[in-house]
């Protein structure tokens, strides 16, 4: 029987028990959404690198010998070592072939590779015939094939390095190296637009004259942060300097998806914290009022003879039914659906095989904690009634204490309306219901703040690096064949600042990250901030370091760094003389002078420009591509795709938080005045002027929940760019706009929270509640 | 023959910083099975701090009570959970009912106390009978066809006869009634003091009953009279009048 007094009181305290239910289903719908999400594509990744065997290690570095080859091959541990070219290359378009608009099509970027063998870092081929070493053929990714309407069996003309290679379209493919890529150039993928190729090293013009530059290999531990020890066998084996040797996670296309895996599990984590906390205080509230009303049948019950044990797992089964209820279905949900909102928006950033979610142990474990804390919860609010004996509990409890609060004593509190007054003193009196409905409102703001925080973020970043930091228009980026005179020429034609642009590795104890190397010669195009965001001028006596990177290698201004660039001998160490902020290449920087003061040669690789730069200029065999800022800036936001989806599902929650939280405690509120209203109706107030009064409670919890909310949905939106990707140096930022919006729209939940509950009033019976008690 | 319930001596005290209050002071009194007990006193006597103490509600400052011999001052909380779900009844004067359950149901929770139920492992004793059938119990106190209905759908009446069929169907050895007539208009009171009194007569239970109304002193086979915490007197009503002749 007290089994079927649990499902009935469950039906006669609905809003309640509802918005407990809903909290922790929604909690758990993100979380266990987003982990089904994530999880899920990391398994489809997982299987995808280990079908076509994605390599452990990658040595880059300058012309690697067969016998270097054999060398590192020989090592305990590794499966396979082979060699191959990696260069940068163009896709060349016929004339025929035409954009949508008429306009002859640039040649298209690519990635080349020609290989030497083929055991690891294969590919999937997805039409045409399987690769077989030391054949003719191309082998191209799917997505460049797909835009040049490109067919098996079609000759496709090559550039690289100078030369000019025809071969015949084989295979259309996808490889696990390459889930992400993206030409330096571009902010976000752009599939289709830069792509890659793979051929055999006999493919290569000259092939007898080639230059291996990486070795590719393959090793018995598949774990990433096991790979250490064989970096440093293969380092030591291979006795030269100019070499890098990578893991998987230093590698652009593993490591974004991985971070971007990693922070959608990690945002998940912290939404649902809120929402699980939000049905926790929910518990808390309605526990104690719900044993509190029923402190008659608690000592009617224990003078009937049950033990405080049955009493007290009959209460806590409220608690922890819901809970468990509302976790789990949150949970399965939020695993059904979550991804197949998400997922298609991994088509356009992530070549990898169809994804399916899959639920992490993760998700489970936040079950048993969340019902576990309810029901703990649950115990505490209840203990107080049944703590008592029964004759104690049979006789109503003694009033609370009332007295007046201080603010009753100020001239403030005399001049306030009767109804300001009353709802002062109600929400004093009722402090839990009224810091339920506070948090509950600040929940609200503070997910809104941070959701369009994150938009204002993202497009200052643009805003910050491509209208602050870099203050050309355009962007001319030079190819290997255009030697320092040509750069030199075209600097003075363009009136522009040359840059040297290349990779690095750097060192700091026992630390390594791959960076970016710039070298400044004289210009104004290129500005800097420090750590504070304040404007500086770039040292120009030593070498600085960005902060992203300073905060990955945990070193500071004054510390020395090791750094070399890879291809080249030469190792340096040098102090950094100052840190700056950059928002997307984390690396070192110094001008000219300092880098030919180290002995090293300046070989521009692009030029920064306010000259208008004609787009035929690619057709310049010197030069590679050509950025316009201001296209780039408006094409950026059509890869917010992800983004967008992101913050309609945070101001959802948002919306849905306060309706609940809201409409819960008006409910409540409701219920605890019935006399007092009936009262009121008695006296003869009208419904109109008692649902004002009503209301304007409401109002007031509404602003002191926005004003709690505003600065915490700043720290979340500081959690959560923390949390965004370890390379991007992510200022939060919130616009006016934004806050003005998440105000409006909380205050839009509660009007329309007030609406629903307006017709309440008019519904009490004034004799049932006056005479309800006797 | 050993009484079935017996007060020696018994108190109980308040204490609020230095100053004591005795709710109860010094009672001593014995009653019977089978017996019709009225506890009369005025409001704050000590009547409804007796029936916590008979019932095992609350305990006691000093002395002792013993039910069948046994000290019930010397019991746990739950050695006295036991003997409240094992032999005491109680009819509360507002009812108490679980508003939530139909009147079948609050007479079919006291199933949940049958053979221990309510505490684990504990066996049914030998000598206690078994729990009524709900719907006997209702049949026995006129509401057999009303069992279906929920307490706010009953009259005063029909609820607090359904307490009275709560508090027999575990077949008690004690009932225990506080002022079971005192939210009833008297034709309805009249009715419950009747049905109060079969038990009592037919039944063989023993019923106590608290009240300040000294017309009810007429139907019971002993009247303790209590006032100002302790025993007045205690007197025996050799011929006890029918209930329904009872009228106040």
């Amino acid at each position: 029987m007290l089994k079927r007094k649990v499902l009935r009181d469950l039906r006669q305290n609905l809003t309640q028990f509802m918005a407990i239910f809903l909290m922790s289903l929604l909690g758990m719908w993100i979380y266990g959404g987003m982990d089904a999400e994530s999880t899920g594509a990391l398994r489809v990744a997982e299987r995808f690198y280990q079908e076509y065997n994605l390599a452990d290690l990658w040595v880059m570095g300058g012309g690697f010998s067969n016998e270097e080859v054999r060398t590192v091959a020989a090592l305990p541990e590794v499966i396979s070592a082979e060699r191959r070219l990696a260069t940068s290359g163009e896709l060349v378009l016929g004339a025929d072939m035409k954009e949508a608009d008429g306009d002859e099509t640039e040649n298209i970027p690519m990635q080349l590779y020609f290989l030497s063998g083929y055991s690891a870092n294969r590919f999937e081929v997805m039409e045409g015939e399987d690769y077989v070493p030391d054949t003719d053929g191309v082998w191209l990714d799917r997505f460049v094939a797909r835009k040049q309407h490109l067919s098996i069996g079609d000759t496709v003309r090559f550039k690289v390095d100078g030369k000019t290679v025809n071969s015949v379209l084989k295979g259309i493919v996808r490889t696990p190296e390459l889930v992400y890529y993206s030409d330096s150039t571009d902010i976000t993928a752009e599939y289709g637009d830069f792509g890659y190729a793979f051929l055999s090293a006999s493919a290569y013009p000259t092939a007898d004259a080639m230059v291996y530059n990486q070795i590719v290999v393959d090793t018995l531990k598949s774990d990433v942060d096991d790979q250490k020890p064989m970096k440093a066998a293969i380092t030591a084996a291979l006795d030269r300097d100019n070499i890098v040797v990578s893991d998987r996670s230093q590698t652009q296309a593993y490591q974004t998806f991985q971070s971007e895996m990693a922070q959608h599990k990690s945002m998940g984590a912290l939404f649902s914290v809120v929402f699980l906390l939000i049905a926790v205080l929910g518990i808390v509230t309605t526990m104690t009022r719900l044993t509190s009303n029923q402190r008659t049948q608690i000592g009617t019950l224990k003078a009937l003879g049950f033990s405080k044990g049955v009493i007290t797992r009959h209460y806590v089964s409220y608690g922890f039914i819901l809970s468990l209820a509302g976790s789990l279905a949150g949970m399965y949900i939020g695993a059904m659906t979550l991804p197949r909102i998400i997922y298609p928006a991994f088509e356009g950033g992530y070549e990898l095989p169809a994804l399916t979610a899959h639920l992490s142990v993760g998700p489970y474990v936040a079950v048993v904690i969340s019902v576990a804390v309810s029901t703990m919860v649950s115990f505490l609010s209840c203990r107080k009634e049944l703590a008592d004996p029964p004759a104690v509990t049979l006789r109503p409890a003694a009033p609370k204490k009332i007295k007046h609060s201080a603010f009753e004593k100020s001239q403030a509190w005399l001049s306030m309306s009767f109804a300001s007054q009353w709802n002062v003193r109600d929400m004093l009196r009722n402090k839990a219901r009224t810091i339920m409905g506070v948090i509950g409102v600040s929940g609200c703001t503070m997910l809104m703040v941070c959701a369009f925080g994150c938009s204002d973020s993202t497009y200052a970043l643009v805003d910050w690096m491509y209208g602050e930091l870099m203050t050309s228009e355009y962007k001319i980026t030079l190819s290997e064949k255009a030697d320092y005179i040509t750069a030199v020429d075209y600097a003075g034609k363009y009136k522009g600042q040359l840059l040297q642009e290349s990779s690095v590795e750097i060192y700091a104890g026992d630390s390594s990250k791959t960076g970016s190397l710039t070298v400044l010669d004289t210009g104004n195009y290129m500005h800097y901030q420090d750590d504070g965001l304040h404007k500086i001028k770039l040292d120009e006596t030593g070498v600085t370091l960005s902060y992203k990177m300073a905060q990955n290698l945990g070193v500071h201004q004054g510390d020395f760094i090791k750094w070399h660039i890879v291809g080249e001998d030469e190792w340096e160490t040098t102090r950094i003389t100052q840190i700056y902020r950059d928002p997307m290449t984390p690396g070192i920087t110094m001008t000219r002078g300092v880098f030919e003061g180290l002995n090293h040669k300046f070989a521009p690789t692009s030029i920064l420009t306010n000259v208008a730069v004609d787009g035929t200029l690619t057709e310049d065999e010197n030069i590679q591509a050509v950025l316009n800022v201001a296209q780039m800036k408006a094409d950026f936001s059509k890869n917010m795709e992800g983004m967008n989806m992101m913050i309609t599902m945070m101001v959802t929650s948002a919306v849905i938080l306060g309706i609940v939280v809201l409409y819960n405690l008006g409910v409540l509120s409701f219920v605890e005045k019935t006399r007092e209203i009936a009262t009121l109706k008695v006296l003869g107030f009208q419904s109109r002027r008692v649902r004002a009064i009503l209301q304007a409670q409401n109002i007031g919890i509404t602003l002191m929940g926005i004003l709690a909310g505003l600065p915490f949905g700043y720290g979340l939106l500081i959690l959560m760019c923390g949390t965004m990707s370890d390379d991007m140096d992510l200022v939060p930022i919130v616009g006016l706009q934004s806050y003005l919006i998440s105000i409006g729209g909380t205050f839009l939940v509660s009007v329309g929270v007030n609406f629903l509950l307006s017709g309440k009033v008019k519904t009490i019976d004034m004799v049932d509640a006056l005479k309800g008690v006797e | 023959m050993t009484p079935l319930m017996e007060f020696r001596n018994v108190s109980k005290e308040y204490k609020t910083g230095e100053r004591t209050f005795y709710a109860l002071k010094d009672a001593s009194f014995t009653i019977e099975a089978g017996e019709m007990v009225v506890i009369l006193g005025p409001s704050g006597a000590g009547k409804s701090t007796l029936l916590n103490l008979l019932g095992g509600m609350d305990s006691a400052s000093s002395g002792s009570i013993l039910f069948e011999g046994e000290d019930l001052t010397s019991y746990s909380d739950n050695q006295l959970t036991q003997y409240r779900a094992k032999n005491v009844g109680v009819v509360f004067q507002f009812y108490n009912l679980i508003p939530t359950l139909t009147a079948y149901e609050n007479v079919a929770l006291m199933k949940d106390l049958e053979g221990g139920k309510s505490f684990a492992g504990k066996k049914k004793d030998a000598d206690q009978e078994e729990h009524m059938n709900p719907a006997e119990a209702l049949a026995a106190v006129g509401l057999a066809e009303h069992m279906h209905q929920f307490p706010s759908q009953l009259s005063g009446g029909e609820q607090q006869r359904t307490s009275i069929a709560r508090a027999i169907a575990k077949n008690p050895k004690l009932l225990l009634c506080d002022e079971p007539t005192g939210a009833l208009d008297t034709e309805t009171g009249r009715e419950v003091l009747c049905l109060l009194q079969r038990m009592s007569r037919e039944k063989k239970r023993t019923v106590i009953m608290v009240t300040h109304n000294s017309f009810f002193a007429d139907i019971a086979d002993k009247v303790i009279r209590v006032k100002n915490g302790g025993i007045r007197e205690v007197t025996l009503n050799d011929h006890p009048k029918d209930a329904d002749e009872v009228s106040w």
